[in-house]
């Protein structure tokens, strides 16, 4: 294979899917990420692995919904397969979506979303039946066999939208050599009748595989967007209770929540919710703190006149009316983590040269060191740093239209935000792969002794089970030295260190992802 | 028996003289000459032919011009011409003529020139072009007249060895010395620092007190946290920090680099008292508490172009890894 350097986005998805799935699957997406569209027979010459290799790694890939296949557009007959490139970026996320989802329901939903996040693709019946088993294991119960439960909660999921039902066959897919997929809109979330009681019998029976059941047609995979919108909505919550205090951040999610349930998820601004609406929810919500409902106008009043556009008031109809324009809070939120990379790479001097020329547009060398009151020495080292690093783009305009005499020119300062936001996602997931490199690189150094560790506890523990004295525990533990042991606590803190950078990256990435998206479609 | 009673008839004097009576030759020279200084003082602005004639309407026009140029001469008065009906005025110098005893010519030349540039002061080279002379020559006169205590020279802020020369009473304009942040042509950045914070550490006092009564609601706790620029002028001129009296245009400058720094707002609103915008102030927080990638050795890293997975800088063997994990 050509060597080809992979962008640092693609350098981050191979990395995921060498980690998550193992090798080959990581070689076949690593070629796929390269190359884009390929039939099936081109894959196995490139990266050398056997057809049969091939086939079960497109497999597995499409089954956890990272390749697609459609109808190559030069010969109908044939099958390409491509890369879903966000789809690959979000198996970075999954804790995250778990976590999520336990703080908004509870632990039940947790689970039903672990077993469909690790089978891909499931029908309703298999996910209900391996979260119950799996409850069933931890908690050492044979009682519990009540599926029902899990039932509620698989319906509270879809009408959120967090699971979305997969395409399809369509209906003359018989007929074409490639199959296309199709779901209907209003099908999208309706979860079908299903029976509980064949599952309750067979929990009961201890078995562990579901076997033919009625609604194994319709299969349900976790649904991304969603997601990301409610990592969204966590980062402007944030915003609303840093800027004014914690009851504004409790009320701006609240509205936030109406908005998604009457705006259309793909559009860049929402529609207005009017004042009274927004009364009314705030009355019925338990959970609304006394201080909220009375001073609720208040409250409102202070985030819409707020200068970072978190709330936007269009108009007077029925007491207010009002929106979020996804585009301008995202560049106030870009623009907020621009400043705060520089002002951690170059200090608080060029920050405000920075900032300076943000907001005044365009600006001479003379008049920003004169407007920031530094002295001229620093201004121009700064100027000039934060020109080679990209953060200030120059624009010259020629005075004076002589043929013959050298002509004087402005040289104007201006930040183009897009093209520096694009210069810092791509730096931040350059971040990223270079931690999830030191994350690896760690692990397969000591992965000995990290083996050695990790089975003498699986020893340790069942030995324990079975009711073995103390002493002779600790004498099986000596076999390991306090030296190894405490570097194997310390190999543990430092990963821990590094998967909890990763999701701070992983942060700043959605940010300035999120306003290119929404910047670009206004 | 009467006589005849003989009234002795004398010659009357007119009781005023006639414009006539007295013709040119009867007024002096100088008698003309001090009816006209008279005449420039009653009209301070000015006067032009129309006034003069009106008033000496029998003295030749010959005698007039000659006496005028002669008090030109003797830089008694000036001449001007004005703008609209490109009339000839004459008036009255202001300043004494003493002053300039004892200069010759050529210096006069040169002190008009630098008297013209008022209090931002002439470069060396300007003054060569406007009086045309040599150099060598005009640098002679301005040595004579720095000795003779009637001008001085002055470093610009602007351009350090760069001298511009003014008369000696007059205080330099701001645009040559800089205004309140230079001292001696240098910029106290430290001044600047230290007023900075202080601004600061005020609003952020004022916001925390705002906080207090958390019970009114946020409205109140946000009107509370502003506070005007005359406001701030007057706790930082209160607390004295610095010597000299501080306007209010000076403060504005340094809570305008607060605003870009981020640290504050402004807002613009109407005083009840006072007509036109007052500018209020107040902290905010920032939207983001810091970007995630910053917390990472990447994002912060000076060498990140020269990192790959070849070559001397990498990951693994990353020293600003090693410390941070440690």
């Amino acid at each position: 294979m050509p060597p080809f350097t992979l962008g640092h986005f693609s350098q981050v998805c191979c990395q995921l899917l060498n980690h998550y799935f193992g090798e080959i699957v990581g070689q076949v997406g690593a070629y796929l990420l390269r190359r884009g569209h390929r039939p099936l027979f081109d894959i196995p010459c490139a990266t050398g692995l056997s057809i049969a290799e091939v086939k079960k790694a497109l497999a597995v890939m499409i089954q956890h919904n990272l390749v697609k296949f459609e109808a190559s557009e030069r010969n109908n007959n044939i099958a390409e397969y491509s890369i879903i490139h966000h789809n690959v970026y979000c198996l970075l996320r999954y804790p995250k979506y778990l976590y999520m989802i336990k703080r908004i329901y509870g632990t039940s939903e947790e689970i039903l979303l672990e077993i469909l996040l690790n089978l891909g693709q499931a029908s309703a019946s298999n996910v209900i039946f391996q979260s119950a088993n799996r409850l069933k294991e931890a908690n050492d119960d044979s009682e519990f066999s009540d599926p029902s439960a899990l039932h509620k909660s698989f319906l509270k999921l879809a009408q959120d939208n967090f699971i979305i039902r997969c395409p399809k066959l369509a209906d003359n897919a018989n007929i074409q050599k490639v199959p296309t997929l199709e779901v209907e809109e209003k099908e999208k979330f309706t979860v079908p009748h299903l029976e509980i009681g064949p599952i309750a019998k067979l929990l009961k029976e201890n078995a562990t595989q579901l076997g033919e059941h009625g609604d194994s047609e319709v299969i349900w995979r976790v649904n991304h967007e969603r997601f990301d919108v409610e990592l969204r909505n966590v980062i402007l919550v944030n915003a609303a209770a840093r800027r004014v205090d914690a009851t504004a951040g409790e009320l701006y999610h609240l509205i936030l929540k109406l908005w998604r349930e009457c705006s259309n998820p793909d559009s860049p601004t929402t529609n207005a919710l009017s004042f009274n609406v927004i009364k009314d929810a705030v009355r019925k919500n338990e959970g609304s703190s006394p201080v909220l409902l009375e001073h609720f106008e208040q409250y409102l009043r202070v985030l819409y006149e707020d200068t970072s556009s978190l709330i936007i008031r269009v108009g007077d109809a029925g007491g207010g009316q009002f929106v979020l324009n996804y585009s301008t809070v995202f560049e106030n939120l870009a623009c907020a983590t621009l400043d705060s990379i520089v002002l951690e790479r170059f200090g608080s001097k060029a920050l405000r040269l920075f900032r300076l020329t943000r907001i005044q547009k365009f600006m001479e060398q003379d008049q920003m060191q004169n407007i920031a009151m530094i002295p001229a020495k620093e201004a121009k080292m700064f100027t000039y740093k934060l020109l080679e690093h990209n953060f200030l783009q120059i624009k010259e305009l020629k005075k004076g239209t002589s043929n013959f005499a050298p002509v004087k020119s402005f040289i104007l300062f201006h930040v183009d935000l897009p093209q520096v936001a694009r210069t810092a996602l791509e730096a931040s997931y350059k971040g990223l792969f270079n931690a999830m490199v030191r994350q690896m690189h760690d692990l397969t150094d000591n992965k000995r002794l990290l083996d050695k560790h990790a089975r003498l506890e699986t020893l340790l523990e069942t030995l324990r089970g079975e009711g073995l004295p103390e002493d002779e525990l600790a004498y099986l533990s000596d076999s390991m030295t306090a030296a190894e042991k405490s570097l194997v606590a310390r190999i543990h803190s430092m990963n821990d260190h590094l998967t909890l950078g990763q999701t701070q990256a992983d942060d700043t990435i959605l940010i300035l992802e999120s306003y290119l998206k929404f910047s670009s479609m206004t | 028996m009467a006589s005849p009673v003989v009234i002795k008839k004398e010659k009357v004097d007119e009781p005023r003289p006639s414009p006539s009576a007295d013709a040119g030759e009867g007024q002096t020279e100088a008698e003309i000459e001090c009816r006209m200084i008279e005449l420039m003082g009653e009209f301070p602005k000015g006067i032009n032919d129309k006034i003069l004639e009106t008033d000496m309407p029998n003295v030749d026009k010959k005698v007039k011009v000659a006496i005028l140029n002669r008090l030109l001469s003797q830089e008694k008065v000036n001449i001007f011409r004005a703008a609209v009906t490109k009339e000839l005025f004459w008036c009255l110098k202001q300043q004494p003529t003493s002053k300039l005893k004892g200069v010759d010519s050529e210096e006069k030349i040169v002190m008009r020139i630098i008297e013209e540039a008022g209090n931002k002061g002439i470069w060396n080279r300007d003054i060569r072009t406007k009086s045309s002379l040599n150099q060598t020559t005009l640098n002679k006169i301005l040595k004579a007249l720095e000795g003779k205590k009637l001008i001085k020279s002055v470093s610009s802020v602007s351009a350090a060895k760069k001298k511009v020369y003014m008369l000696f009473n007059l205080q330099p304009d701001r645009s040559v010395t800089g205004g309140s942040w230079y001292s001696d042509n240098e910029f106290e950045s430290e001044l600047v620092d230290v007023l900075n914070q202080q601004c600061y550490r005020i609003l952020q006092q004022k916001a925390e007190g705002a906080k207090q009564k958390p019970l009114e609601g946020p409205l109140i706790v946000r009107n509370a946290s502003f506070l005007s620029s005359k406001e701030i002028c007057q706790i930082i001129s209160d607390l004295k920090i610095v010597k000299f009296n501080l306007t209010v245009e000076d403060i504005e400058t340094i809570l305008d680099t607060l605003v870009y720094d981020g640290k504050i707002e402004m807002s613009s609103t109407t005083d009840g008292y006072s007509d036109g915008q007052v500018k209020t102030y107040r902290t905010v927080e920032k939207i983001l508490s810091s970007a995630g990638i910053v917390r990472i050795p990447c994002g912060v890293c000076p060498v990140i172009k020269m990192c790959g997975t070849v070559g001397a800088v990498q990951p693994k063997n990353c020293v600003y890894y090693d410390q941070w994990l440690d």
